[in-house]
């Protein structure tokens, strides 16, 4: 018996920004490969055998500047760069996986891979959306640059995320997270806020309650001193394979509780 | 392709998207580096890539083009072991053996960027690594003995305590 | 004995820390094919129709395995002890557990293996699985097997330890403790997946690269299954990726061995971590009940369990291990009157299997919570409770084995110490001497009175 060659599929290895926007065109059958600490267990498994597949190690997509008063982060930079990146951002770094995978894993991937099978991802989306960031991405309908809250919400597994901005500001951040039974657990809840030093302009959100972040307006709206329990207002709680609604319910309120008083003890 | 590995530069045929484990294991037949679960969770496969300690599973072809790759077989051999297979020798920090090339890999990328590394910093960079044999602290123990320097990597026995009978046993294959 | 106590090197320590040691998945032969499973995706459920033609029929596939082609199918692993067969290797007209295999592929590839199992056709009409334990006994649950969920010990349908007079002992206690237990299953986890490599010699003999932590016992089961004598076997194992038990079961290499047969080429199996913790054997649920009658200043004067030990879906080595489970569910204390009744369940989760301390972990889960339990009722310090009933030099066992040099005092002041308690000081003083005068109370008396009487029976 003669063994016919599998076809081999494309891969891609972009050399420039402009190439990888270029070789993803509108995403249609296009898998996106950043750190591979998602996609290679399912390739090893044989659950996703991608026509298309660009890899982004060489896009020049890991670049992170700091100028004119705004923080620019490749989607390429890995999580493990990050816990040098302002707070919260930096405490949900450090809470994410062992040291060699946060070092594989990128923040692109971490924005628009989505929720695994029964469990939420996206360590750090709640602290993004606490830094007031943006996220520039590319896909159908061109290049287009919007707050990582409203991304979220947007199908952000059809885009190419290149870069996450928001301002170098003096903020007081704040973080707190549900611990972890070992190192290669996802979160199964973690809460992230940042608040001017004067104790304006709050900003709450949670990860893990859902299958993307989420921001918590009701916190917000009740201040450092308000409720903490506010919080179950914004979100819809569901039992997955980390934890059940019930015990999110609970703990919910007990994080942001936990938030708020870091912020209050800093400030 | 081409990857440097252990010093030998090697041109490779495997596809972009074959992970580095099944290159080195299957194409280049570099065996230290295992197959413990193919997705990133258990550590064994892990290597420098680099200098950089990085699972091996995750980690495409494709996205290394010329990158310097450490294995265990890099590291030493018998009659030259380095420092953290020394210190893996002497604190019996092997028991079935199948997780202590990535054990031992992550401690030497550890030893690099940060040659005193504490007992948090050790526990830190193996967090990610299954041992289900030992309980870990004689992995760890290993480790801080050769953060420490104490290790004699010109003398692969295990040192005897003071007082302790030196013995050779016939037949023994120790 | 110059050994004991000497620090001496391990004689695989510089083969380990120099990536030299060669596990089952490192050894390397020319033209090997590799092998994946077809597995149950149900718990329960008749087979309808199984066709692996299209299988066949993808290039780079050498052969298909059903249980067609084997041999001898159902084995026992515990046949030399008498305990009936009860196992397909491969599923014939059902499965009894998610993950179960019911055809195996050999191919050029893994990849190549995955296409042809997804290609085979299968079709089940599910029932109703069973895997409830505690549910057993109810009239109207599904059978896991035809004979029903009770493994049968000839002539009971439980292990049963009986010792001294139980009845006696639960009329005379001032307190009945009482207390149920259940310790989990546990995956083995072990690093190294189970594998195995056979290559087939031109003389017809096999040569089987194995993970198995039971050489001679694995050896058994192959040449069962496949019908030939053991010299058509050569076993290469010892370097094993960690076991803990889990690689007593004979997993991967007769399988293996019929592919390698039909196909006339090596083949490989090397599970993946899914399958490992899907489809390998566990730790098994124990269910253990425990009511002992004890005097208000603290003497256990007799105890009754009832143990529900979960097989799973085959016997494997459960009789075994609740057999083993049984005698020891007196725990490290003497205990004169007992009665002990531990079943084996079969219900539709994966077969379990032994693993470090197999049968006894169980009880020691259980017993160590209740002899604290004991201790909150009465008011008593729990270490002193434990002392007073610690096995001495010519106490009797629950099999009713005189005791020669047990442990159980020396054991527990240790403990004591590494724990910072303080311990009164005749119990620091207490040693593992026969008991006599005021150390021996009086159900004690009674107990070794009538053993002495009886010849010592």
């Amino acid at each position: 018996m003669s063994v016919a060659p599998l076809a081999e599929p494309e891969v891609l290895v972009p050399a420039s920004e402009e190439e990888a926007i270029a070789a993803f065109g509108d995403g249609t059958g296009v898998t996106v490969l950043g750190g591979g600490t998602i996609l290679m267990p399912e390739l090893a498994a044989g659950r996703l055998k991608p026509e298309k597949t660009i890899l982004l190690a060489r896009a020049g997509l890991d670049e992170w500047r700091d100028e004119g008063g705004t923080t620019r982060i490749g989607a390429a930079v890995s999580v493990g760069a990050l816990v040098d990146a302002p707070e919260p951002l930096a405490s949900a770094a450090r809470h994410v996986a062992d040291y060699e995978v946060r070092s594989q894993g990128t923040l692109g991937g971490n924005l628009c891979a989505g929720p695994g099978r029964g469990f939420p991802r996206g360590d750090l989306q709640a602290p993004l959306i606490a830094l007031d960031a943006y996220v520039r991405s590319a896909g159908a309908g061109g290049e287009r640059t919007e707050p990582v809250e409203r991304f979220l919400s947007t199908s952000p597994g059809n885009r190419l995320v290149v870069q996450v901005e928001f301002e170098t500001r003096d903020r007081l951040g704040g973080w707190a997270a549900l611990e972890r039974p070992h190192a290669h657990s996802y979160t199964a809840l973690s809460v992230a806020a940042t608040i001017s030093p004067s104790g304006s302009d709050l900003r709450v959100a949670c990860s893990g309650a859902g299958p993307y972040a989420v921001r918590l307006r009701s916190v917000e709206q009740g201040g450092l001193d308000g409720d903490p329990g506010e919080a179950l207002r914004d979100v819809h709680l569901t039992d997955d394979a980390l934890a059940s609604a019930w015990y999110r319910e609970r703990m919910l309120p007990v994080l942001v509780g936990r938030v708020l008083s870091q912020l209050k003890e800093a400030g | 392709m081409s990857l440097i590995i252990n010093g030998a530069e090697y041109e490779l045929a495997s596809p972009p998207l074959t992970s580095l484990l099944n290159v080195l294991r299957e194409e280049v037949g570099l065996l230290s580096p295992k197959a413990g679960c193919q997705q990133g969770g258990c550590g064994t496969c892990t290597v420098l890539i680099d200098g950089e300690p990085r699972r091996a599973c995750l980690t495409p072809l494709g996205a290394i083009e010329g990158a310097a790759i450490t294995t265990v077989e890099g590291l030493g051999d018998p009659r030259n072991l380095s420092p953290v297979q020394a210190a893996f020798h002497e604190h019996y920090a092997a028991q079935c053996g199948f997780c202590t090339p990535g054990m031992m890999m992550a401690a030497t990328g550890l030893l690099a960027r940060r040659p005193d590394a504490t007992r948090d910093d050790v526990l830190e960079a193996l967090a990610g690594h299954f041992c289900r044999c030992t309980g870990y602290v004689k992995i760890v123990d290993a480790v801080l003995s050769a953060a420490a320097g104490r290790v004699d990597t010109t003398r692969p026995e295990p040192e005897a305590e003071p007082g302790e009978p030196s013995v050779v046993i016939p037949g023994s294959p120790a | 004995m110059k050994a004991v106590g000497a620090r001496l090197p391990r004689y695989d320590g510089l083969q380990h820390v120099t990536g030299q040691s060669v596990y089952v998945d490192d050894v390397r032969v020319p033209d090997m094919l590799w092998a994946k499973a077809l597995r149950s995706t149900v718990h329960s459920a008749e087979i309808k129709k199984l066709d692996v033609s299209k299988a066949l029929r993808v290039p780079g596939v050498h052969a298909v395995v059903t249980h067609e082609d084997v041999p001898v199918n159902i084995v026992g692993h515990l046949a030399a002890l008498g305990v009936p067969a009860d196992e397909p290797l491969l599923a014939e007209h059902e499965v009894r557990y998610q993950g179960q295999p019911i055809a195996v592929v050999a191919a050029e590839t893994e990849e190549i293996a995955q296409e042809a199992v997804n290609a085979i056709e299968i079709s089940y009409e599910e029932r109703e699985p069973f895997l409830d334990i505690r549910k057993a006994f109810d009239p109207d649950v599904p059978k896991v097997s035809p004979s029903g969920n009770l493994f049968v010990y000839e002539p009971y349908t439980e292990r049963r330890v009986r010792k001294g007079d139980i009845d006696w002992a639960f009329e005379k206690a001032d307190r009945i403790v009482q207390g149920v237990y259940r310790p989990a299953a546990i995956e083995h986890c072990p690093t190294e997946t189970q594998v195995a490599l056979v290559v087939p010699e031109a003389t017809g003999r096999l040569v089987i690269y194995s993970c198995t932590q039971a050489m001679y016992f694995s050896m058994g089961v192959v040449a069962t299954h496949l019908g030939v004598s053991l010299n058509d076997l050569k076993f290469v194992g010892g370097t094993v990726g960690g076991g803990f038990g889990g690689k007593v079961d004979t997993a991967a290499e007769t399988i293996s061995a019929l592919l390698a047969i039909k196909a006339k080429r090596p083949v490989k199996w090397r599970w993946t971590r899914e399958e490992e913790f899907l489809c390998s054997s566990v730790r098994a649920t124990w269910h253990v009940e425990i009511a002992d009658a004890v005097t208000k200043d603290g003497w256990i004067l007799g105890r009754r369990t009832l143990t529900l030990h979960d097989a799973g879906a085959y016997t494997r080595f459960s009789s075994y291990g609740a057999t083993k489970h049984a005698f020891h569910l007196g725990g490290a204390y003497t205990i004169p009157n007992l009665s002990f009744n531990a079943y084996v369940i079969w219900s539709n989760h994966v077969p379990t299997t032994a693993m470090r301390g197999f049968g006894v972990t169980s009880v020691s889960f259980a017993v160590e919570l209740h002899m604290t339990r004991i201790a909150t009722v009465l008011g008593i310090d729990p270490w002193e409770l434990r002392l007073k009933n610690a096995s001495r030099v010519g106490d009797t066992a629950p099999t009713r084995v005189v005791l020669k040099d047990p442990s159980a005092v020396p054991t527990i002041q240790a403990a004591a110490q590494a724990a910072g308690v303080e311990l009164a000081s005749e119990y620091r003083a207490m040693t593992n001497a026969p008991r006599k005068g005021k150390t021996l109370p009086r159900h004690l008396v009674d107990q070794l009175g009538a053993w002495r009487d009886n010849g010592g029976r």
